[in-house]
């Protein structure tokens, strides 16, 4: 057993007693499912006890997000455990309380002020509008990375109280709220930081992502495997057919293509790598998978797998999301081609075998 | 779940692999500077060099994972991927060596005599022996178990040997094969039954080497006829009766290297000098999209170095490399084409347009040598419970 079944099963006992749902604007997210996790701790893992986290290590976040993915848990753990949380941790910010959903969102449009209220830095208001805010409405605090006040390079990290702001009502294609914050002069504590960590914030967040989408193809892989075994057509299993057999084979070859890449990028942050290109290579080798395996699955499950009657829609839903979200897909595959290329194109091998 | 059979657990760090990259690395920059060899795509299947092979057995890049007193190095499997990872990236010529140090070699330290091995292990570490693989026939592809090329022993105890092996890459070029024969008639209930691996001196008489052209013309194919070869009973490999499972051991290695993934590597590197020069942005989107999936391909290529390492076979996982592997030298063509203009010549002033059409005219290869996908994708479907 290695050191994360335990979590993996204590992540899977609770989620056992929260089917998951078609979230609609009624019912945007799974409140019981975080009370759950949140009162065993696991809202708080990867996170040092002094600052009111649970401890743990990186694979051990990894793991239960791994496993809410997997399960499609309508909870912001992703956001928290690997990208908000982490990301105050690493500026020297106060963590709110692990207990209540923080989550993170990208700022780009919104200015940025520092405020001396004679404590010395660390206050800023912000202003504008943040938008495709990850469970908008549903996070209590938002970590924000804005760009930094007018004169100084790099960025703001600023944690804002999204209690009392109202979020608008958009959606990404699973449901999962996705709304915007309109920020007025809103006063929060913050940090500066330089244009590489602020890179590095951005690249965690698709890494997430990343190993959302590969817990998820690999879920669906395993639906859709179990599907072909019990579904009889002519007689026999569908899975007794060679052209389904060839389908599930590749289905199986991007799965296991994802999962290889995205653990040697958790394991490079694990060490304290860049992990930049590794987080946008495996975002964008995910991302690809998608249209195979969600494709490949809707084909083998057929007409019952387009209703929101079957369970694969969890999961098919989120991923043709996920694949676009904390960066598009697009916008990861120019980041990862100029990366390999920075030193020049005679220097690509040798820039590509750097990556992970 | 039930592809708990096709993952691996992830490779180690490996310093030692590192070193011998960098050893690697400043070799061939300097075989390049000094004009030894020129870069070219697939040079695994078509670029024999028997002199370049002999450097790298000088330098203790061949037979690395070896015994030393069969003439290896003892190193591990993941510094062996590192030497062959760089020589397919720099489109060097390996072809001479590849099949001898991948797969017959393994094969003989597996099954062969103490005899055997010391004869021959050392030399193909030295990188003066070449061996070809002796496996489809005119009529038998992706049907291996229906092979006709028999061996009968006469009365002195060795093999006779009649029948004809096709495809086989650089049996003009080669010192030896090893050859899947009948040793006893095919059973239709056991159809694996009765089979057993020879090891062949190709200039033994009675032996034609034909050769057969490929697209671009050329000469790496070839039909090897036996015409009542005389083979001695003591050059049979491993047990009469076992060659199936003998072949089938020997595939983990034959499917899972990085040779399966970057045989077009050189036409990306072509590629990415005109992105370079370009700034175009769909051309860089492309050149993103083709390094995450080959750096995903390594990662899964790693595992199983690492897994060889721990002493396993792991033939399920390698023929899921080779399937999204090979698949993925195709669509390299397809991708670059969509970006940049250029036109496919072996006579292009060009090199992207000269790396294209040789990527191009050896495309069909890729997904049929070492098992076509669809036969890898079979095994697959095994390994996912469904046959």
């Amino acid at each position: 057993m290695s050191d994360q079944d335990l979590v993996v099963e204590t992540v899977r006992d609770i989620l056992s007693g929260f089917e998951p749902f078609a979230l609609t604007a009624e019912r945007r997210w799974d409140a019981g499912l975080w009370a759950a996790l949140a009162d065993a701790g696991l809202t708080g893992v990867g996170l040092p006890e002094e600052a009111g986290g649970s401890g743990g290590e990186l694979a051990d976040a990894v793991a239960i997000v791994r496993t809410l993915a997997a399960g499609a848990g309508a909870v912001p753990v992703a956001e928290q455990l690997l990208v908000a949380t982490p990301a105050l941790v690493a500026a020297d910010l106060d963590l709110p309380s692990p207990q209540e959903p923080t989550t993170f969102a990208i700022a780009d449009a919104v200015t940025v002020h520092p405020v001396d209220n004679g404590d010395g830095p660390g206050r800023f208001t912000l202003t504008g509008t943040v938008p495709d805010v990850a469970w908008a409405g549903v996070a209590s605090s938002v970590v924000v990375l804005a760009p930094a006040p007018a004169g100084i390079e790099g960025a703001v990290l600023a944690l804002v109280d999204a209690s009392s702001l109202p979020a608008t009502d958009a959606a990404n294609l699973a449901g999962e709220p996705r709304g915007s914050l309109v920020l007025d002069r809103a006063g929060c504590s913050g940090a500066l930081l330089s244009a590489a960590q602020a890179g590095e914030v951005r690249a965690r967040y698709a890494l997430a992502r990343a190993v959302q989408l590969a817990a998820a193809l690999e879920q669906v892989l395993a639906w859709t495997v179990q599907y072909a075994g019990e579904r009889h057509q002519f007689g026999r299993p569908l899975g007794r057919f060679q052209a389904i057999q060839m389908e599930l084979a590749e289905m199986a070859g991007e799965v296991t293509a994802v999962t290889a890449l995205t653990d040697a990028a958790v394991q490079a942050l694990d060490r304290g790598e860049d992990v930049v290109l590794a987080a946008a290579a495996a975002k964008v080798r995910a991302g690809a998978a998608v249209e195979v395996v969600a494709r490949l699955a809707h084909q083998v499950h057929g007409a019952i797998g387009f209703t929101q009657e079957h369970k694969l829609h969890h999961l098919t839903r989120r991923l043709w999301s996920w694949r676009d979200e904390a960066g598009s897909d697009l916008a990861w595959a120019r980041v990862l081609g100029a990366g390999v290329l920075a030193g020049g194109p005679d220097a690509l091998w040798p820039a590509l075998t750097r990556v992970v | 779940m039930s592809s708990d059979s096709l993952t691996l657990t992830p490779a180690p760090r490996s310093d030692a692999a590192e070193q011998v990259r960098a050893e690697v690395r400043e070799f061939l920059a300097a075989e390049l500077a000094a004009g030894t060899f020129t870069t070219h795509v697939d040079t695994w299947l078509s670029g024999v060099d028997p002199a370049f092979s002999r450097k790298l057995g000088e330098r203790g890049w061949l037979g690395m994972t070896w015994p030393k007193r069969y003439g290896g190095h003892e190193r591990s499997a993941m510094e062996r991927y590192a030497v062959t990872e760089e020589l397919l990236a720099a489109g060097a010529p390996v072809a001479a060596h590849w099949i001898a140090d991948r797969q017959s070699g393994p094969n003989l330290l597996s099954y062969g005599t103490e005899r055997q091995r010391q004869e021959i292990l050392p030399r193909i570490a030295a990188g003066e022996c070449f061996f070809v693989i002796g496996m489809s026939e005119p009529d038998s592809g992706s049907d291996l178990a229906s092979i006709r090329t028999k061996a009968v022993r006469n009365g002195d105890g060795d093999w006779v040997v009649d029948g004809a092996k096709v495809w086989t890459s650089n049996a003009h070029t080669s010192h030896y094969g090893i050859v899947l024969v009948r040793t006893a008639p095919a059973d239709p209930a056991h159809r694996h039954a009765g089979m057993s691996q020879l090891l062949v001196d190709l200039s033994l008489p009675g032996i034609t080497i034909n050769p057969i052209r490929i697209l671009d013309g050329g000469h790496h194919f070839n039909e090897v006829v036996f015409d009542q070869v005389v083979v001695p009973g003591d050059m049979l490999l491993g047990e009469e009766g076992n060659g199936w499972h003998q072949v089938t051991a020997e595939l983990a290695f034959e499917r899972s290297g990085p040779e399966r993934f970057l045989s077009t590597y050189p036409l990306v590197a072509e590629f990415a000098r005109r992105v370079a020069d370009s700034g175009d942005a769909a051309a860089l989107a492309t050149l993103g999209r083709l390094s995450a999936r080959l750096l995903a391909l390594r990662q899964m290529s790693l595992r199983i170095a690492a897994a060889l390492d721990r002493g396993e076979l792991p033939n399920i996982p390698a023929a899921l490399v080779k399937d999204v592997g090979t698949t993925f030298e195709g669509d390299v063509i397809e991708e670059i084409r969509k970006v940049v203009d250029v036109t496919p010549s072996l006579d292009s002033a060009d090199p992207l347009g000269r790396a294209l059409a040789e990527a191009q005219l050896h495309a069909p290869g890729y997904t049929l040598r070492g098992g076509t996908n669809e036969i890898l994708r079979g095994i697959v479907a095994r390994g996912l419970g469904l046959r």
